[in-house]
């Protein structure tokens, strides 16, 4: 393309020469900077989608009315996963290729995190994932496009060992979707849990529903029968309501066993339980809104609240964050070009509401941590459970090593 | 035992209110020739109207279980008018692609009006809670009721088909449409009435699901590929294969989630593998051209 075409020459002048006067203001850099933004959006877990997308939104408006990014709007195109590995990577290739995104971000799910990221590179175009949670993709799978923002299942389960280490529970079994993250969520929590206290028992017989099996009764009945002291439960979204709701008829949660939901504090799941999420169990979010005390925390709770009603959840924070990196990484490099961003990115720091984030340079997994609570009254204004006994987890301590991730970057 | 008991129990409240969804799935298709792809669609319409009726305007359980369903045939009954009169005549792979247009059209348009969030409905005050039946295993009152709803319409459609004038016509209609009309039947209005019977069950089933399971945008599109199951296991287009196939695919997830819960995943697939294999019509199929 560096070739001397006098054609093309005469074209941009005599094409120059036309746009004078106050047309010439419109320099070919003052078009909006896309981000390109997969979720999933529609079907069961819609709801997630939709959180991000507000998320997204939110940052948008304000870093927009505050003079954009590099003096240029952001805007946002935004496309359905539909929770398929095979349909994001369709939409990830629409996104670059057909609506010329600068930017990728997303993920709901980690079989579709599985399925997208090797794919990234050939796009190259950053890729910021803002919720699926496989150890994966910052770790055998990671390539030099690919960064996560939010809490992956590794760090997320070494919290959560902690906290069942202190339990009295010996025996642990696991409820959770029969996929990816079901599997990998028991694989990480029973190792955690076994370097901590080397005498407790992972029970053999497991439950792993399929992903959207509607009635859980047989497997909640397995359990029951089944005299664990310790369940750790991965289900989400619909999945996690139907569990709920059905285990309380069966009297589940009047055994004496300890209870810990690692996607439990999700805000979509607490406002459709209402006071039907009971009290006094482990729940855990990838980031709750009331567990950080500094002022852009304290701003984009109180503007999400105004805008939508309800308080964030962890995938609208991720998403909101991850509009500020990019804003970062861009103001950096003084342009949006992919490899440019990508290598930007790559051991950055920027303030985000869960405090300062790193993206560690040597697998891009962001330096961050679960919040757990146990489920405490329900808050007077948003209608949800509210989390007693609140540890937010220091991210380095429950990060795996670079070197554990099999990342080779 | 107490387990199995409870396991069995459970096994037949999955596989009833399946059989409530399936059943009107294979009338349609016996009479209509119609494979309703948007029947899961119809099943969450009904779902969504009881969380309207009893969350947002306050009324009962009962209320929603007599409107819903209803409102779900009316608007089945448009949209017999208006699109799918239009295929009666065509291959059943053209219903296939029509219904699956319907229900994208009709899931979202529940996600434009209800939003995406995931909803849940209560039971009424006399259905909470739990009994003790086997020994000390605790069982859901509201499990119990629907597997009376399931017993009931069973025993109703059974009447209809066999001791009425209606039923009767239903059947001449889905055996051979030119006869009956050549014996005066007027089969059109046959054909939406069944089209509109047919959405009253999958709403019917909508309503009694909403209060034990969450009320969300993709819950119609779970319970399609279960009914496919249920009509491939039971045979398509009969009365006694929908509820063999609904109670055996009850069976595999109610003892199968139960007792082999690592493969838990495999069961209704190898089932249905099974059933291919040696009764390739299903296990109570006469044939395609029933």
């Amino acid at each position: 393309m560096t070739k001397f075409n006098p054609r093309k020459l005469i074209t941009s002048l005599a094409a120059a020469s036309l746009l004078s006067a106050g047309a010439l203001q419109v320099s070919a850099d003052e078009h909006p900077i896309k981000l390109g933004a997969i979720y999933i959006l529609s079907g069961s877990a819609a709801t997630y989608g939709q959180f991000a997308q507000r998320g997204i939104d939110l940052a948008i408006s304000e870093i927009n009315d505050s003079g954009g990014v590099l003096g240029r709007d952001l805007e946002l195109a935004i496309e359905d996963s539909q929770g398929k590995a095979a349909v994001a990577i369709q939409a990830a290739r629409k996104l670059v290729y057909e609506d010329q995104v600068d930017v990728l971000m997303g993920l709901d799910s980690s079989g579709v995190a599985q399925g997208l990221v090797p794919t990234i590179p050939e796009l190259q175009k950053p890729l910021i994932i803002t919720h699926a949670a496989t150890p994966d993709v910052t770790g055998k799978l990671c390539n030099a496009f690919t960064f996560r923002i939010s809490t992956n299942v590794a760090q997320n389960m070494k919290a959560a060992a902690q906290i069942a280490a202190e339990s009295d529970a010996k025996r642990w079994t696991t409820i959770g979707p029969d996929y990816a993250f079901g599997h990998q969520s028991w694989e990480f929590f029973g190792n955690a849990l076994k370097d901590i206290k080397p005498d407790v028992e992972l029970m053999g017989d497991t439950a792993f529903p399929r992903f959207g099996a509607e009635d859980f009764t047989p497997f909640i009945n397995g359990v029951m029968d089944s005299n664990a002291e310790g369940v750790l439960i991965s289900l989400w979204g619909g999945d996690l309501v139907n569990f709920v709701r059905q285990a309380t008829n069966l009297g589940f949660f009047e055994k004496d066993m300890e209870l810990m939901f690692t996607v439990g504090a999700a805000t979509e799941v607490l406002t459709a339980l209402e006071d039907r999420m009971p009290e006094g169990v482990w729940l855990s979010t990838r980031y709750w809104y009331d567990a950080y005390d500094n002022e852009i925390n304290r701003n984009f709770v109180k503007a999400y609240i105004d805008a939508y009603g309800n308080p964030p959840s962890y995938n609208a924070e991720g998403a909101y964050a991850a509009v500020y990196a990019y804003k970062k990484a861009m103001e950096a490099t003084g342009n949006t070009d992919g490899p440019a961003l990508a290598k930007a990115l790559k051991g950055m720091s920027f303030d985000a509401p869960n405090g300062k984030v790193t993206f560690r340079a040597g697998d891009h997994q962001a330096m961050v941590s679960p919040n757990w609570g146990r489920s405490g009254p329900m808050h007077p204004e948003h209608g949800i459970r509210t989390l007693e006994d609140l540890r937010v987890f220091d991210a380095e301590k429950v990060s795996r090593t670079v070197a554990e991730t099999g990342c080779t970057l | 035992m107490s387990g199995l008991g409870a396991a069995l129990l459970n096994s037949l409240d999955i596989g009833l209110l399946l059989f409530v969804i399936a059943v009107g799935l294979n009338i349609v298709f016996g009479v209509l020739n119609v494979i309703n792809f948007a029947h899961g669609a119809l099943y969450m319409l009904g779902a969504y109207l009881a969380f309207t009726l009893m969350n947002l305007l306050g009324l009962s359980f009962i209320v929603a279980l007599i409107v819903a369903p209803l409102a779900v045939a009316v608007i089945a009954v448009v949209i017999d008018r208006l699109v799918l009169r239009f295929i009666y005549e065509r291959d059943v792979a053209d219903s296939l692609l029509l219904t699956f247009a319907l229900l994208l059209i009709i899931n979202e348009s529940v996600r434009m009006i209800w939003g995406s969030g995931i909803h849940t409905v209560q039971p009424p005050e006399l259905l909470r809670g739990s009994v003790a039946i086997f020994g000390d295993t605790l069982y859901p009152v509201y499990s119990l009721f629907v597997i009376v709803v399931g017993l009931v319409l069973v025993a109703a459609l059974w009447f209809i088909f066999n001791r009425t004038r209606a039923g009767k016509i239903m059947r001449a209609a889905a055996l051979d449409r030119d006869m009956a009309e050549a014996l005066c039947i007027n089969t059109k209005l046959v054909v939406t009435g069944v089209f509109a019977f047919g959405a009253w069950l999958a709403a019917l089933g909508g309503v009694v699901a909403a209060p034990m399971r969450a009320v969300d945008p993709g819950m119609g599109d779970k319970i399609i590929i279960e009914s496919f199951i249920v009509v491939v296991i039971g045979g398509l287009g009969s009365f006694p294969g929908a509820l063999a196939g609904a109670l055996v695919l009850g069976l595999i997830h109610g003892l199968g989630g139960r007792y082999l819960p690592e493969i838990n995943l495999l069961l209704p697939f190898v089932g249905m593998a099974l059933v291919l294999l040696f009764k390739p019509n299903g296990l109570m199929g006469k044939g395609a051209n029933a």
